[in-house]
């Protein structure tokens, strides 16, 4: 009991300490006319009050903002929210074992769009979008819809049209940077795929514990690295129009060679075992160059607390590759369960974590990057954003840059086993174009099935 | 005394000294692994960040903080998950003590392999394969979102374990008490209630902290079967790892937090463990 | 004298003992019959979740019997098994031969041995994983400050293996201990007086009358460890998730794959049964040695 109120409290400090810092003038505006639509009758948040819904959240920094700030959702609607927030691998194993047994126990969740959008479109455990949208007593009438970039609402559109989640946040992949390091052997962040192999190799002294580069290896979440390199080349690992496996190119053999030799010539030893947190520790001591991986990874990296580089992260675009220059690029949506029986109070949770005073309140925390194009040209979101000014702008230049980063296809967990084994082989030494060609042939029947 | 004679008892002297020493650094050698891990989760969980991923290591808090333990606190809904946790154990290890202890007798008394068996599938499958299916059957049955199928599931731990201790158990006991009490008239369930379990406390003993600690420590049951309200805290510490975000101090915390209660119960009751042990707990079966 | 009594109850009575065992059976089945017919039945179709179900008959077997990731599995879950059967079974003998012996602070020390049998294996596991970080790890500080080359633990494929069977034996030797603890504590005095008159030394007296003595209670351990250590999940889906690469994936690993991240149901279905049928023979060759073991 005592510590439901403590953590209540906690919310409540830090929303005034939102306020306080400035994210309250842009609140203010959206409530008033709340406010003055209950009163006019045009548009009532609270058709719904009394009802409570279940929230099932990735976690992470997306969930952290939406359930620091719910509160204010059950003030505004009524309707009591009981949020969970699971670590990505358990949460999409949870939701998909509840919505086989036809009865979810949640109303609204969040949904990995790279991995899961095909699977949960295929299967229509969810709720068209659409029109719920369309539907003026539903939808407030300043959500603003247009506002949602085209980017955001292609992840969130199924192949049949159907929009069955709402956009929620696109992670970019970009190259963190030590400009520390950069400065003593005095260069300057790497314009092409080439410069980077400079750099690195510069940056480079096994002697003295510094490395010029660090990436994830580990089976699985390797396999976004290697497409980031890929998509340099011009290259999807599947043709979505075809769905034809392009694993075999020159230019996808050529990105797992170039990433073997980073990691095997200038990376520190043990990174096929590495994942995301790995290498984000070895990099926050200050002693690697470049560490690719998203965007979203930035906010520890400016906490004194917890890195020993705050101030000294560069944040830097994916250079040009040898054919083309993409981010790759990974998104979530929020979505609602077919089965639900609470769909209206759901949707109402949906459209308020899609708001625009959310999403720029995602962006102010540099945990993501929303949908909305209005939070990156809102002056005063833009100022009330805590990390560097560089991030900000690394974030716009590559989400304009910014192509998938993993096939749209139903089995999307099985493309990055089976091809993950084979960069982790590859980077262990062996030959890429053999690791490929087991891997896509491994691949290519199950491919075959699920899309047929 | 003639000197060969002092000389030989001065190497005897040597000899005794040098095995005590031997002995000594084994006892240390053994016991070095646990001590050591454990408190180096101490020293993680009192540090800071920074501290913690630091190279060379940080070995010694300075000074000490509990921020950690704070942020498990603020975090997470720990005590909801603690409550769960000790209904769950509690609740699992008291129906196998109930169901366990008259199984075991009986299978011991009737040399029933094939039900011993029948009982220690439950164990031997792989834990993943029940989670599909019992999902679904909880579903049709309404009762996920309790804390019942995490409590239903948990009696696979805990049942198998008393069965089979106490099988083990009840065969090394004389039957001859039994024996006298069913000539003089007593029914099987008297022979059993009266004669047969005040002597089996021990291996009931034994068997308990078994069953605790396996269905304490149980993950994937908590995980998977489990909801926002009805998580157990194994499965609760697992999510405290955030993603993009390293935070090794307050995961250690959890980790003590977790293993605390458990650990407590050890050493408070660990003579009886052993004495239960002695006296042929895990004997035969 | 009340041995013809005890033959006339194992023979007359011994049916009438079953009744007792009823309640742990029901519940038991209650639990285990519905997941194993659903195993059954889904081992013969081919099932992805959120598609159709399809009757395929004995297909999915045939196809683990061709699966080279299922098959190089088998091999890492008895390297792994063997591994950590035998270490802890051979510390574990050894620290109860030691906390056996009378020496000052000895239920202190005997408390903090069994300490890592109590930890939470998820809990502890994420802990492991930070102190082998092969850069930043307090292992390889250790391993350099005293001179010795660093390793590079669960990030290699060569030590991945060791390092989650060293993760399996600081967890479980306490156990084995513990079972072995109880058997010397039973045993005899005698035949060591009457050994000590004839002169045997120490690692005689250990060879030919201790190891006899407590065999049945090694080989207990044995059955345990050996089931354990062959589903053994939490310690390896959390240091290394089966990898680099596939170089630690357990039969349990890849069946964790198959149905939680891939969502091959029946696939998944197939590999429990085959997964199964091996334990339950390791387990009926263990229990043959056991008997054997008690009646020499």
């Amino acid at each position: 009991m005592t510590m439901t109120t403590r953590k209540e409290n906690r919310r409540g400090l830090s929303r005034r300490a939102a306020l306080r810092a400035g994210a309250g003038l842009l609140a203010a505006p959206a409530i008033m006319k709340v406010a003055t639509a209950q009163t006019s009758g045009a548009f009532n948040w609270r058709r719904f009050a009394g009802q409570s819904i279940e929230v099932s959240l990735t976690l992470g920094p997306r969930a952290n903002v939406l359930r620091a700030h719910e509160k204010e959702f059950t003030e505004l609607t009524g309707i009591k929210v009981g949020s969970e927030a699971v670590p990505e691998q358990q949460h999409r194993q949870q939701v998909v074992i509840q919505f086989n047994s036809g009865n979810p126990q949640f109303d609204v969740l969040t949904v990995s769009l790279h991995v899961q959008k095909r699977l949960v479109g295929k299967a229509k455990w969810l709720h068209d979008m659409k029109p719920l949208l369309a539907d003026s007593q539903l939808t407030a009438p300043d959500y603003d819809f247009p506002d949602f970039t085209g980017g955001g609402l292609r992840w969130a559109t199924q192949g049949d049209g159907r929009m069955d989640t709402l956009p929620l946040n696109i992670d970019p992949w970009m190259i963190y940077y030590n400009k520390e390091l950069f400065a003593a052997r005095g260069l300057a962040f790497p314009k092409t795929f080439e410069e980077i192999v400079m750099a690195a190799e510069k940056l480079t002294d096994k002697a003295s514990g510094q490395f010029g580069w660090v990436s994830r290896g580990l089976k699985n979440a390797n396999v976004p690295v290697w497409t980031s390199f890929m998509l340099g080349y011009d290259v999807d690992p599947v043709n979505t129009k075809t769905i034809q496996l392009q694993t075999m190119t020159d230019g996808a053999i050529a990105a797992a060679d170039y990433y073997k030799k980073l990691n095997r010539e200038f990376a520190p030893p043990g990174t096929v075992g590495f994942n995301w947190n790995e290498a984000q520790t070895s990099f926050s001591q200050g002693k690697i160059g470049m560490w690719i991986d998203g965007i979203g990874f930035a906010p520890p990296l400016e906490d004194p607390t917890k890195s020993r580089i705050v101030g000294k992260v560069g944040y830097g675009v994916m250079p040009q590759g040898p054919k083309a220059r993409h981010s790759a690029t990974f998104a979530d949506g929020i979505g609602i369960p077919v089965a639900s029986k609470k769909r209206e109070a759901a949707y109402l949770y949906c459209q308020w974590a899609t708001s625009k005073l959310m999403c720029n309140r995602l962006l102010q925390s540099g945990g993501g990057s929303p949908c909305r194009a209005s939070s990156y040209t809102n002056p005063e979101v833009v100022a009330g954003i805590k990390l560097p000014r560089e991030w900000l702008q690394c974030l716009q230049d590559s989400a304009a840059i910014g192509r998938q980063g993993l096939p749209e296809i139903v089995p999307v967990t099985e493309f990055r086993d089976v091809f993950g084994v084979g960069l982790t082989n590859t980077l262990g030494g062996a030959d890429a174009r053999a690791e490929m060609q087991k891997a896509t042939e491994a691949f290519t029947p199950v491919l075959a099935k699920s899309e047929a | 005394m003639n000197a060969p004679a002092r000389t030989s008892e001065l190497s005897w002297l040597a000899r005794r000294v040098a095995s005590k020493l031997a002995f000594g650094f084994a006892v240390f050698v053994i016991v070095s692994p646990a001590i050591l891990v454990m408190l180096w989760m101490l020293s993680l969980s009192l540090k800071n960040e920074v501290d913690n991923m630091a190279y060379p290591p940080v070995f010694i808090p300075s000074p000490p903080t509990l921020a950690n333990f704070e942020a498990v606190f603020e975090n997470s809904n720990l005590m909801r998950y603690l409550v769960n946790s000790l209904l769950v154990t509690g609740g699992a290890t008291l129906v196998a003590i109930l169901v366990g202890v008259p199984a075991g007798y009986g299978i011991a008394k009737a040399s029933a392999h094939r039900t011993a068996i029948c009982i220690l599938i439950a164990r031997i499958t792989p834990a993943l394969s029940y989670l599909i299916p019992l999902y679904m059957m909880f579903q049709m049955l309404g009762l996920t979102g309790s804390l019942w199928p995490i409590f239903i599931t948990h009696l696979v731990i805990t049942i198998p374990i008393f069965v089979y201790v106490m099988i083990g158990f009840f065969e090394s006991l004389p039957p001859d008490l039994e024996e006298a009490a069913l000539i003089d008239g007593c029914t099987l369930w008297q022979a059993f209630r009266h004669v047969a379990l005040p002597l089996a406390r021990p291996g009931i003993v034994v068997a308990m902290i078994l069953s605790i600690i396996f269905s304490w420590n149980n993950f994937v049951f908590g995980a998977v079967l489990g909801g926002r309200q009805t998580r157990t805290l194994p499965a609760a510490v697992y999510n405290m790892l955030t993603f993009e975000q390293v935070a090794w101090g307050p995961l250690a915390a959890a980790a003590l937090l977790v293993t605390a209660p458990v650990l407590v119960l050890t050493l408070f009751i660990q003579k009886e463990i052993v004495g239960g042990l002695t006296a042929g707990g895990v004997k035969g079966g | 004298m009340t041995a013809p009594i005890a033959a006339a109850a194992a023979r007359g009575y011994g049916r009438n003992y079953l009744p007792f065992a009823y309640p742990a059976l029901a519940i038991t089945a209650m639990v285990i019959v519905f997941p194993w017919l659903f195993t059954l039945f889904m081992s013969a179709h081919e099932w992805k979740i959120g598609s159709p179900r399809e009757f395929v008959g004995f297909a999915n077997y045939v196809k683990l019997a061709g699966d080279p990731r299922f098959l190089e599995s088998i091999g890492h879950t008895l390297w792994f098994t063997l591994l950590s059967v035998v270490l802890p079974i051979a510390f574990g003998t050894g620290a109860a031969l030691v906390f056996n012996e009378r020496f000052p602070l000895r239920g202190f020390c005997r408390a903090v041995f069994i300490l890592p049998m109590m930890a939470t294996p998820v809990a502890v596991a994420l802990v492991w994983k930070m102190m082998f970080h092969p850069q930043l790890g307090v292992l390889n500080y250790i391993l350099t400050s005293v001179g010795l080359p660093p390793s590079l633990w669960h990030t290699s494929i060569d030590t991945v293996i060791p390092t989650l069977v060293m993760v399996e034996v600081w967890h479980w030797t306490p156990l084995v201990m513990l079972i072995v603890l109880g058997g010397l504590a039973a045993a005899p005095t005698e035949p060591y007086e009457s050994a000590r008159l004839d002169g045997a030394n120490a690692w005689q007296m250990f060879r030919y009358i201790t190891l006899p003595l407590i065999m049945p209670f090694v080989v207990l351990a044995v059955v345990i460890r050996t089931i354990d250590a062959l589903k053994a999940f939490d310690t390896i889906f959390v240091i290394s998730e089966g990898g680099p690469g596939t170089a630690s994936e357990t039969i349990n690993i890849y069946l964790y794959l198959q149905a939680f991240a891939f969502y091959n149901i029946g696939y998944a279905s197939a590999i429990v049964v085959v997964f199964f049928v091996l334990i339950i023979v390791l387990a009926m060759v263990l229990l043959w040695l056991r008997q054997k073991s008690k009646w020499s």
